[in-house]
């Protein structure tokens, strides 16, 4: 997912009333950081497509007069969801073109299950809050005293390998992502002393 | 939260006393306040600005970035001046203000992380520049030779979005990590007003990427098409 972890959709719909319900009740999921935008024309979402690269597309099958599934993705050239808003009532063949449907009637506890069953990936889930292991502690120290990755797996006896995923795990755990940031952290917390960094 | 969006007719007066945060939007497009009783199409003429451009902008902005309208027939020339004017303020006013208070809120002492949090927004300062000078010098340049009528095969604006998401990410990174690990000796009313800034610098950020990613990015393929279309 890109920028701020936020996901990222894009609604066609030419009807503000729907439109807008769809926008607001998007923006009240709890626990999801959504980022909608509304496009009115069949070239503003082709384009809107190209330029941001959404996770997920929400359409009326009736936009721009006749809406084509599969031409949008050979136009748009992207990987993404597509979903249906389903006014009246589609058929079997109408449906199957698209990864989901959202109905006009659902709540707002079906929508939450539709959108998060279409991101569900198969990465593990993961606790943002989880505290460092020893080990993590141990990385960071030499990360910050200058190590390259290289350095850090011979002194540790452990592969590059694990010791880039412990890196990864590090900056995830503490939403911290450079070297001088890792460098803060490891003096408020008095994992290495002012006096053994290399600067 | 929805607005009323605003057209020609509108008073320019009354679309920025409705909404102060646009006042950097209009001058970023190059209109000065003092705008008297004029609309907003007779102050755009004033200014040489391109209304439709100035109004999709204005409105995509006030109903908080969720409709974009009118992509096709926007002013991309409008559109470079707008985002050039806003690389300006992050680049000479906003981040070395920030800069200025941190200074003064921390480096008190050379004991603790107050040298390490100054160089922390030292390196992201310099990132942002050189995201901002690369699209000026080939983005932008890129496209004022579209609007030429040049046309290369080898470059597409849409390679463009790609490169243009972890400016904001480090901004939160510095925020956390002033939140967290600033030392206690600090400044509090300087390290408050440093850390509103960075609040408000990271909603600019992001409204300035919002622009170039649904505004400016799909109105230039649109002039790649009718410039393509042109050669033929």
């Amino acid at each position: 997912m890109s920028g701020n972890d936020k996901l990222h959709i894009i609604v066609a719909e030419t009807s503000p009333i729907i439109g807008n319900g769809i926008l607001h009740c998007l923006s009240i999921i709890p626990d999801m950081q959504i980022k909608v935008v509304e496009v009115n024309t069949y070239a503003d979402l082709v384009d809107c497509i190209k330029s941001t690269n959404p996770e997920i597309v929400i359409v009326n099958p009736t936009f721009g007069g006749s809406f084509d599934p599969q031409q949008l993705k050979a136009d748009a050239n992207r990987e993404y969801k597509l979903m249906a808003i389903e006014v009246g009532v589609m058929d079997k063949h109408a449906r199957s073109l698209y990864d989901a449907t959202l109905s006009i009637v659902d709540d707002l506890k079906t929508m939450t299950q539709k959108v998060k069953e279409l991101i569900k990936s198969d990465d593990e889930p993961t606790d943002d809050k989880e505290t460092l292991s020893q080990r993590e502690k141990e990385i960071i120290r030499l990360v910050v005293k200058g190590l390259t990755n290289k350095e850090i797996a011979d002194e540790l006896y452990l592969s590059v390998y694990t010791v880039n995923t412990h890196r990864r795990n590090i900056s995830r755990k503490l939403e911290i992502h450079s070297a001088t940031g890792l460098t803060i952290y490891a003096i408020v917390n008095q994992l290495v002393d002012l006096s053994e960094i290399k600067m | 939260m929805q607005r009323r969006k605003y057209i020609v007719s509108d008073k320019m007066s009354d679309l920025i006393s409705e909404n102060y945060f646009l006042i950097q939007v209009i001058s970023r497009f190059g209109i000065k306040v003092g705008v008297g009783d004029k609309s907003v199409s007779e102050v755009c003429e004033k200014f040489g600005v391109d209304c439709t451009t100035f109004l999709t902008v204005v409105n995509f902005i006030q109903d908080g970035y969720s409709k974009v309208e009118n992509l096709s027939e926007l002013s991309v020339t409008s559109l470079i001046d707008y985002l050039k004017q806003s690389h300006i303020y992050f680049l000479e006013y906003c981040l070395p203000a920030i800069r200025r208070k941190l200074v003064e809120g921390i480096t008190l002492s050379s004991e603790d992380v107050s040298f390490l949090i100054l160089k922390f927004f030292d390196e992201y300062t310099s990132e942002v520049r050189l995201h901002m000078e690369h699209e000026e010098q080939s983005v932008f340049a890129y496209v004022n030779r579209l609007i030429s009528g040049e046309v290369e095969d080898d470059y597409k604006i849409s390679t463009y979005s790609d490169h243009h998401e972890q400016v904001g990410n480090k901004l939160k990174e510095l925020k956390n990590i002033l939140i967290r690990y600033c030392p206690n000796n600090a400044d509090v009313n300087l390290l408050n007003d440093a850390l509103y800034d960075i609040y408000r610098c990271e909603q600019e950020l992001e409204s300035h990427c919002m622009i170039e990613d649904y505004v400016f990015t799909p109105a230039v393929m649109k002039l790649e098409r009718r410039v393509k279309d042109n050669e033929r």
